[in-house]
């Protein structure tokens, strides 16, 4: 069959214009889901599963016929976003690099003039692999972007890719802007999807999933709770491994401590003013054992550390000298 | 051709394997199944691509080697005459005189398909008593690059006649890790020897440890089992992880490796062990870093740590110096505690460090100065990263067979 196509292929090359585009983008697409049918067919009997592998290769070729000047140029989005999925089924993401470099190095063709449903799967991907890349801001700007087309678009059969988006964007969000502004994001982002999905029983399903993965999450993170941060974590560590958030949504302990010291901060302050701005490494340490998470004095002071070092905490701090009367304090600036 | 392969291999298997792994998983081999040739098929072309370019070797059909001594009888006689003999391979001293205990075959980049014949590859058990010999060579006296230069050079050869014969099976991974192991332990004694080209050497050691690491995991998904895995594939995964603590854009980044990582291996004790490293190192919690380290490292993924070490104590310093508060300077005791460090070695690394020190009378001091670029929390600080600890020297005496 590779073989009828591949003479298509011939001849569309020698055609000016490009009539035949549909069909070839249905041609691609089928093309992948063939592959990958009789990939599971052939590891059933004990065969080695290579046909999407030959599809990619395949792909890569229509893509070469699609990617240079002219109308067919459209189409090159639609076998990019093909041959995405075709390497992350199987977890070859590093081919997608000179897909990526072809398309956004290509300066005649202006990428808003693709399809809407091509750019937002396209951002969605290349989103991901950014976050695999921990290059936050950027993949930041790639997801936010797949889902303001979505929400405006507002079209149907996007949900499933919205709630993947959100499962990537979301932590993006938590753990570069302030948190108070992320849960508005993160509370929006939930709102927003109830509400373009509402009456679809899928998207409840998505909902409830969603919603299970980061609501512990989100909430650790505005009480400052470390041990629920650690839990979130576990409960769904397997999903949070394969879709690659695990280590973002890590990073967020920092901010945890973050909050808590805050929250330590104010509640010292309405009881006593005089100790404001003042906390004692002792005090963290039995808040932190109030949450069953055991840390000594000197852990404790090697995070404070930290956050003043990173410049998510004004303040210093000083050491427990030989004197025992001398006490370990935060002074918040 | 997978079928061919099979049939090929199951001798070998049966011959040696008992005999050859005190150290491995007795995990049941199924040659009937089908699946996992086929698995083995598709990883032996990931395989060859790792491993220095040799995927020409693919074409040949059944290779089986049949040379019986660690180094073809013709090499043998072509390096006496050329007087290509390195130290370990001279008889007598003679660097033109070898024998056929000797000299071990040396690993060349460009054999042409055509004319590898199977009377210059060894088969597994050659090779097997190859790296037993080459790897005991680590308790000669002679000076640790010598030896390293030697055993680098005659394991990249043993991993080629493998790939040339397409072998995945348990020896194959038997082999693999012993290899492994020998980098990581080279990893860690390079940098102390002090000859002028460490660093170049340091590198090619890298490559090579990644290299053979990439396969063995390669050949580990070709073995694989459906609920079970081998005695020390999370160890060997949890290496790998602690090899990518830095987040560099050079390699795949640990978050798309941690996808492929079966479950199980992600929640075993020394993945479990590497990934908290893994948290500590990237939020910069220097203290629990060095304390788990000190309380729960085996030694080779000690060995793995140690660089990092200075690098986060570097880093630790830098906390201190600005964020402490000024008009009580650090008592150097303290930290000296924290990082598990001698007062005279955190002495010279503040020095180092461009740091201010005092005496306040009860002891040295450290002045905060509320400077940013003050410290340069660069992998140059070899010297400060040793850990004083009483179990890890255990462990390195206890360290002598790979």
């Amino acid at each position: 069959m590779v073989e009828n196509y591949s003479s298509f292929i011939q001849e569309f090359r020698n055609w000016e214009s490009a009539w035949v585009l549909e069909a070839l983008c249905v041609i691609a697409h089928e093309i992948r889901i063939l592959a990958e049918r009789a990939d599971k067919e052939l590891a059933s009997i004990g065969k080695t599963p290579e046909k999407l592998k030959g599809a990619g290769s395949f792909l890569m070729k229509v893509f070469g016929v699609l990617a240079g000047k002219g109308p067919k140029r459209v189409g090159a989005l639609y076998v990019t976003c093909q041959l995405f999925k075709i390497y992350f089924k199987l977890g070859t993401v590093h081919l997608c690099r000179s897909v990526i470099r072809s398309i956004e190095t290509a300066r005649i063709f202006d990428f808003e003039e693709f399809p809407v449903r091509d750019k937002v799967t396209y951002m969605y991907y290349t989103g991901c692999l950014e976050v695999y890349n921990e290059n936050f801001p950027a993949a930041d700007h790639k997801l936010s972007y797949a889902l303001t087309l979505v929400y405006n678009e507002n079209f149907p059969a996007a949900e499933h890719k919205l709630s993947y988006a959100l499962t990537y964007c979301s932590p993006l969000k938590e753990a570069n802007i302030s948190h108070q502004l992320l849960l508005e994001l993160s509370f929006y982002a939930i709102e927003k999807l109830k509400c373009s999905l509402e009456g679809s029983e899928i998207g409840e399903g998505l909902i409830v999933i969603y919603v299970l993965m980061y609501n512990n999450v989100v909430l650790a993170l505005k009480r400052g709770d470390l041990r629920l941060l650690r839990h979130a974590l576990e409960e769904h560590e397997d999903r949070f491994l394969r879709s690659g958030v695990y280590l973002v949504l890590e990073k967020l302990e920092l901010q945890v401590y973050q909050r808590l010291i805050k929250k330590i901060d104010i509640i010292q302050k309405q009881q006593d003013p005089n100790k404001a701005h003042q906390i004692k490494l002792e005090i963290i340490v039995k808040a932190l054992k109030w949450l069953e998470m055991d840390m000594d004095v000197d852990e404790v002071e090697c995070i404070v550390s930290i956050l003043i070092y990173k410049n998510l905490m004004k303040g210093d701090y000083s050491a427990l000298t030989d004197a025992q009367d001398t006490e370990e304090v935060i002074k918040l600036g | 051709m997978a079928d061919r392969r099979g049939q090929r291999q199951r001798p070998m298997i049966t011959k040696n394997y008992s005999s050859s792994s005190s150290t491995k998983s007795h995990k049941p081999l199924n040659p009937n199944s089908n699946t996992r040739i086929a698995h083995a098929n598709k990883s032996a072309t990931v395989n060859s691509g790792n491993e220095d370019n040799i995927d020409e070797h693919q074409d040949i059909p059944n290779l089986v080697g049949t040379c019986p001594f660690m180094c073809p009888v013709e090499e043998r006689a072509r390096r006496e005459r050329l007087r290509d003999l390195a130290v370990f391979e001279r008889l007598h001293g003679n660097p033109a005189k070898t024998s056929s205990t000797l000299a071990v075959k040396k690993f060349c980049r460009t054999i042409s398909a055509n004319n590898v014949q199977a009377s210059d590859v060894r088969p597994v058990s050659v090779l097997e008593d190859t790296l037993n010999y080459v790897l005991n060579l680590l308790k000669s006296d002679c000076r640790f690059e010598v030896v390293h230069d030697f055993i680098f050079d005659r394991t990249r050869s043993i991993r080629q006649d493998l790939t040339m014969q397409n072998v995945t099976n348990d020896q194959a991974i038997h082999i693999y890790e012993r290899m492994i192991k020998f980098h990581i332990l080279s990893h860690h004694k390079l940098p102390k020897c002090g000859s002028p080209d460490t660093a170049s050497i340091c590198h090619l050691n890298m490559e090579q440890l990644t290299k053979a690491l990439t396969s063995l995991f390669s050949l580990y998904e070709a073995n694989r089992a459906p609920d079970s895995i081998y005695k020390d594939e999370s160890e060997f995964h949890s290496y790998y992880v602690l090899l990518h603590l830095c987040s560099d854009n050079q390699s795949e980044s640990l978050s798309l490796w941690f996808r492929r990582v079966p479950f199980v291996i992600m929640k075993s004790k020394e993945m479990c062990f590497a990934r908290r490293i893994l948290r500590f190192f990237r939020l910069g919690n220097y203290k629990q870093l060095i304390y788990t380290t000190e309380a729960e490292a085996s030694y080779l993924q000690y060995c793995i740590i140690e660089p990092y070490i200075s690098e986060i104590r570097a880093l630790a310093l830098s906390c201190v110096n600005y964020g402490g508060y000024k008009l009580q300077p650090y008592p150097l005791a303290h930290l000296s505690k924290l990082l598990m460090m001698q007062e005279s070695d955190l002495e010279s690394l503040c020095v180092d460090c461009g740091l201010q020190m005092s005496s306040d009378g009860t002891g040295k001091v450290l002045l905060s100065t509320k400077l940013t670029s003050t410290c340069n929390p660069k992998r140059g600080y070899q010297k400060y990263c040793e850990v004083v600890s009483e179990r890890l020297e255990r462990l390195a005496a206890e360290v002598s067979e790979l």
